[in-house]
């Protein structure tokens, strides 16, 4: 049986990690209340982009754009998207093993990994990173998303590859993500993912062309598909930390309410041993007593 | 005059919402004036002056490149960055379009002309407002 002593040192680190990821479970709480309410700000402009978009496309047929354009080879290029951190239950490999999955049916492959735990995994893998950004995921802004669009559009304009897919975590709720994989160029429009009802139906004109303001529109849908993924990101990773987090802190406090248990146990057995002692001293004592008296 | 909803989105939040007079925008053919019952359209802006009539009352602000899309129930204009005079910070406008001349001198690809350009148009139309604004209080 364990000792005393030993037990009051597991109950005292226990409640040091209790502590811990307590703490860990409410910043990543905050954390993910602040992401969510950027979603909702972005969410806005981005879907009426895309819808836009859509409709251009839909009700224009001789629209050209160099993005829309089908290129006859299939090199890809992945950009990964996962935290920078881990602790934070199985949202890192889920979508990085849907990205290396993925990976195996193209001959030819670019990596882009934006957050450190991308990074090592494809290290790790023996995959080359082709171009890697660390510090988006954080707290994602709309200059990151745009210097990363810029980056990314240089390769793809200076023809290096054909496709360029986003692999990111979207959030449904806070208990519900999931790693999704989409196409980000060329430009498809049965790709483009719009909800938005209009509530008008009719004919609308394009100033001065439908094909000017798709040239407007292009660039704008592409830095939001690329901001829309990180903010998803890094919602689902703070959910996934504190989902993670709030377990490990109930777990904590089931392996503290069992140790309190043996060591209060333990404690009254040694309390029971000693008054044992004592008294059986005290009572032999009294004996010896007697005796010694009964002698005199 | 008729007045029509308008609405001013950008990706970080809502920059005006209201019943409006009238609004005038940069389009990429020149200055373009909306009113009320205006015809269905989306037009392309370009960054420059955006002004909003609203109770008799109009205020200039920057709008950068963008669209606006009229509705015959609403008017919604998006663009990434929409700015009232007293929130442009003259220095870095200034000091953007600083290095967007630098980098216009050297202009080594056509895409990174069109950034540069782009960059440039933005600084001027901010710096443009401010001057305005100034103009106004004198």
């Amino acid at each position: 049986m364990a000792d005393v002593t030993e037990i009051k040192h597991r109950i005292r680190s226990i409640q040091d990690t209790h502590q811990i990821t307590k703490a860990m479970e409410l910043v990543s709480t905050a954390k993910m209340r602040k992401s969510i309410q950027k979603h909702k700000y972005s969410s806005a402009y981005f879907d009426s982009v895309r819808y836009t978009l859509k409709d251009i496309l839909r009700h224009s047929t001789d629209v050209r754009h160099k993005y829309m354009e089908h290129r006859k080879d299939n090199r890809t290029a992945y950009i990964v998207i996962a935290g920078d951190k881990g602790l934070a239950g199985a949202y890192n490999s889920n979508v990085l093993n849907l990205a290396w999955e993925h990976m195996q049916t193209r001959p030819v492959h670019y990596v882009v990994t934006i957050g450190q735990m991308a990074r090592a995994f494809f290290e790790s893998k023996h995959q080359s990173v082709d171009l890697e950004f660390t510090h988006a995921v954080a707290s994602p802004t709309l200059h990151d998303a745009r210097g990363i669009m810029r980056d990314i559009l240089d390769l793809y304009d200076s023809n290096l590859m054909d496709e360029v897919y986003v692999i990111f975590t979207r959030m449904h709720s806070t208990s519900v993500h999931e790693p999704v994989m989409v196409k980000l160029l060329p430009i498809e429009e049965k790709d483009i993912e719009a909800d938005v009802k209009n509530t008008y139906g009719g004919q609308i004109d394009y100033d001065p062309s439908p094909k000017e303001v798709l040239n407007v529109l292009v660039p704008q849908y592409l830095v939001g598909m690329i901001y829309t993924a990180l903010i998803h990101s890094s919602a689902s990773e703070h959910a996934s930390r504190m989902l993670a987090m709030s377990n490990a802190t109930k777990n904590a406090e089931k392996i503290l309410d069992t140790l309190s248990l043996e060591f209060n146990r333990l404690r009254q057995n040694a309390i029971t041993t000693d008054l044992l002692d004592l008294s059986s001293g005290r009572f032999a004592a009294a004996n010896k007593q007697t005796e010694g008296n009964a002698r005199t | 005059m008729g007045k029509f909803y308008l609405e001013i989105i950008t990706p970080e939040k809502t920059f005006y919402k209201g019943e409006v007079e009238s609004i005038q925008i940069t389009t990429l053919d020149g200055t373009c004036m909306i009113m009320a019952e205006h015809q269905p359209m989306v037009f392309a802006t370009v960054p420059g002056s955006l002004y909003i009539t609203a109770d008799g009352q109009r205020r200039e602000a920057f709008m950068s490149e963008g669209f606006v899309e009229v509705r015959p129930d609403e008017t919604i204009a998006f663009s990434e960055a929409v700015e009232w005079p007293e929130d442009i910070n003259v220095r870095r406008a200034q000091e953007a379009k600083e290095r967007a001349e630098e980098q216009l001198r050297r202009n080594r690809s056509a895409a990174e002309y069109r950034l540069n350009r782009l960059a440039l148009q933005r600084a001027f139309a901010r710096l443009q407002v401010k001057s305005h604004k100034n103009i106004g209080n004198f």
